[in-house]
């Protein structure tokens, strides 16, 4: 059956995520909380919806079980449709060959006819391991505005951290002149923030260009991108301005957690016409007892509150009895902690037990010493 | 083996005594306990029991209702086959009046031709006015193993018990259904509360309706006091958390009891193999400030809390701001309560608004209720 689509997504979910340790051991990294009742994997998801684009291919490879009980039909995001929808795209065994994702653009080349049965005119390739809040439909615009072959979504990083990005050297009218991968000596600030949009049929040229090409790391900012501006082709950059944060890194996702509190927070989840939506739990109200005190704090739906909350974010059902306390944490869905037990600066993954009277983590600690807890652990209190 | 059960909520039938909260809503959609209404609670106890097959009842005011339901999606209802249905009030082309079923008999009656289709074995009735998360399964387990023709669930009355509408009081011997009686209190001879969900085989709600038809009954107690005297009629007394919501006060009674009480709410909230389902909004967690002081409260989704809260219940999207108090009150969606603004024992409807330093109060015997949208 024909069905056309303008614009699909093909959103890259096959990450390790492997700087994020125990949290990415049995989970891949689009599948970890974020922000209380989130999973990061929400963000780009209800990007799409929200700009419009109700195609979506979700490339999963590592770990994907966890991934793809969240993911279901795609109903959370009003992607469960006759026509389109969301599609879950593992790698899977053809009648000649069977690969594993070797890159990112080697990804979408085994997925060429996933994305030919919409014959869309625009591709736009996403990751599943950022925090933003964007409009894609204002990008799609702009690319089709300049008539570039791809568009790439650029963001303004310090340049002391520039050397950790892909970076787009543009011209005065965005056009992109040169494209460095992760440079020793970065010429300008202006990151990648891997989102591309190309026209279809470039995309696929391109792809299978890099498909015959045995040196290739069949990658978009190492293969694909440089390759089409040595043909000379036009790459565009838009600029993003809004918040965008790779929660790459155990202190970056923590950070990007903290971003949600404060008095007048970064990231604000908030915002009515431009929703993350999430899977629903069906968990009862959140219950605040008669000894808790939450300060600058964001507290999800099941929780029951009898102890202290400074400065964290707890996920579903956490339980924090009386006289526990937990600062400057995230804490993830199902955590118990019992009474008296501390919490500082920590990231608690999910199904754990802080026992009694037990410590984890070191007060007063920074960013820079975040203590991190496996799903499932059971924490003791050892008597000195 | 698997439960073959149909279901049917009357959302309706006892809306003359809650006038303020069913001003234009129906029973079934008025707010309970933070994130839910109270048909959300019906469905769930079904829903927990593998019933899929559900009819809800709408007499009056029920857009509210219909817009909560949707699909039905939320509680695992959108089927293709059976499913949850909304049977309204038939209007044909030709009738001049339309005949609105004011009863249970006749409510049923209407729906017969729906009833004589069902193909599953038994059938669970239920009122929306009645709250509490029951294991419906075992009702029909108990309903099979006694033979009995018709299984209703009650709760031994509290002692102070005094209901607005009249509701039905039983008396059992050894679970048999000994006497019936309408009443407001309970009696010494007839201690058992009917929380009006009753059990039965299909094919006997059909001869029930058919009696129903050739005697003129309208009511459930008509019904039932012909009978009972000469049918196995059983009661399963129940002893968790159950709300009777037939006036304001008992509304406002057993809301605020589920942030005081932790056995009540335990009992309606946190059985975990049966959880109750309500309409997902995706709002975002709750925002607690540095100024924020809670003690024993509800909060649900997309609160921010910046002043005192205490022994209340906040719907989605409340908003307490610095120095405000909140003592002893039940807050719908969206309330805005200003700057230094304290209430005490107060029952805002949704979207209203208490402006910086107003100060609110009501009493427990006699909570104040605010109408939707007004800015105080």
């Amino acid at each position: 059956m024909y069905c056309k689509k303008e614009c699909i997504a093909m959103l890259l979910a096959g990450g390790q995520g492997s700087r994020l340790y125990d949290l990415t051991k049995q989970t891949a990294k689009p599948a970890v909380s974020f922000g209380g009742k989130y999973k990061i994997i929400d963000f780009p998801l209800s990007n799409c919806i929200n700009s419009g684009i109700d195609t979506v291919g979700v490339l999963t490879q590592y770990q994907p079980l966890a991934l793809n009980e969240y993911i279901g039909n795609g109903a959370t995001w009003d992607l469960d449709r006759e026509r389109g929808g969301l599609s879950v795209l593992p790698p899977y065994q053809g009648n000649k060959k069977s690969d594993w994702y070797k890159g990112t653009a080697n990804a979408i080349y085994q997925n060429i006819t996933f994305i030919k049965q919409y014959d869309p005119d625009y591709v736009l390739i996403l990751s599943g391991d950022h925090i933003y809040r964007m409009d894609y439909s204002d990008m799609l615009a702009k690319h089709k505005e300049t008539g570039a072959t791809c568009t790439i979504a650029t963001i303004s990083v310090p340049i002391e951290e520039a050397s950790r990005f892909g970076i787009c050297n543009t011209n005065e009218d965005d056009t992109i002149y040169e494209f460095e991968e992760k440079p020793k000596k970065p010429k300008n600030n202006q990151a990648s923030m891997g989102i591309y949009i190309f026209n279809t049929k470039a995309l696929i040229e391109y792809l299978e260009l890099d498909e015959a090409d045995e040196s290739s790391s069949n990658d978009f900012g190492k293969n694909i991108i440089p390759n089409i501006l040595a043909n000379g082709e036009k790459i565009v950059a838009y600029r993003f301005d809004g918040y965008w944060k790779d929660v790459g890194t155990i202190s970056s996702l923590w950070e990007a957690n903290m971003d949600l509190i404060g008095d007048d927070p970064v990231l604000n989840l908030r915002d009515s016409q431009f929703r993350i939506y999430s899977k629903n739990q069906a968990r009862a109200p959140q219950f605040v007892g008669a000894n808790a005190k939450m300060v600058n704090s964001m507290i999800s739906e099941g929780c029951a509150i009898n102890g202290t909350v400074v400065n964290s974010i707890l996920s579903g059902g956490v339980i924090i009895e009386e006289g526990a306390a937990v600062y400057d944490s995230v804490i993830m869905d199902d955590v118990i902690i019992r009474k008296n037990a501390s919490v500082y600066t920590s990231i608690i993954d999910t199904d754990t037990e802080v026992t009694e009277g037990a410590v984890v983590g070191k007060e007063g600690a920074d960013k820079s010493e975040i203590t991190v807890v496996a799903k499932g652990s059971v924490i003791k209190h050892i008597k000195a | 083996m698997a439960i073959s059960a149909a279901g049917i909520i009357f959302s309706n039938l006892n809306n003359n005594t809650l006038s303020r909260l069913t001003r234009d809503r129906t029973v079934a959609a008025i707010p309970f306990a933070c994130r839910y209404r109270l048909i959300d609670f019906c469905l769930s106890n079904l829903v927990n029991a593998n019933i899929s097959k559900i009819h809800v009842v709408a007499n009056y005011n029920y857009r509210s209702m219909i817009e909560h339901i949707g699909s039905g999606k939320d509680w695992d209802l959108a089927r293709r086959k059976d499913g949850i249905n909304v049977i309204s009030p038939f209007q044909t082309a030709t009738t001049s009046s339309a005949k609105v079923f004011a009863t249970h008999m006749e409510a049923l009656k209407s729906m017969k031709e729906y009833i004589d289709e069902f193909k599953e074995e038994h059938v669970v009735l239920m009122d929306s006015d009645f709250v509490l998360n029951i294991d419906i399964a075992d009702v029909i387990r108990v309903h099979e193993k006694t033979n009995a023709n018709i299984t209703i669930v009650t709760k031994i009355a509290e002692k102070d018990y005094t209901s607005k509408n009249p509701r039905m009081f039983i008396s059992s011997v050894a679970g048999k259904v000994t006497d019936i009686a309408m009443n407001t209190v309970a009696s010494d001879s007839n201690p058992e509360l009917a929380l009006n969900i009753f059990v039965m085989k299909t094919s006997y709600l059909r001869t029930l309706i058919n009696e129903a038809e050739a005697y003129g009954l309208n009511s459930y107690t008509e019904m039932l006091r012909r009978k009972y005297s000469h049918s196995n009629y059983r009661t399963y007394c129940y002893s968790g958390y159950a709300a009777s919501v037939s006036s304001f006060l008992d509304y406002y009674k057993y809301s605020i009891e589920l942030a005081t009480n932790e056995k009540s709410r335990n009992s309606l909230l946190n059985e975990k193999s049966r959880p109750i389902f309500t309409r997902v909004h995706n709002s975002a967690p709750v925002v607690y400030t540095k100024t924020a002081s809670v003690k024993n409260s509800l909060i649900a989704d997309d609160c921010v809390i910046e002043g005192t809260v205490i022994n209340s219940i906040l719907s989605r999207g409340v908003h307490v701001a610095k120095g405000a108090v909140v003592k002893n009150s039940i807050l719908f969606q969206q309330t805005k309560v200003e700057k230094n603004a304290e209430l005490n024992c107060i029952v805002t409807d949704k979207s209203v608004t208490i402006t910086e330093g107003v100060k609110l109060s009501g009493n427990e015997t006699m909570p104040f209720f605010v109408e939707k949208y007004r800015r105080v």
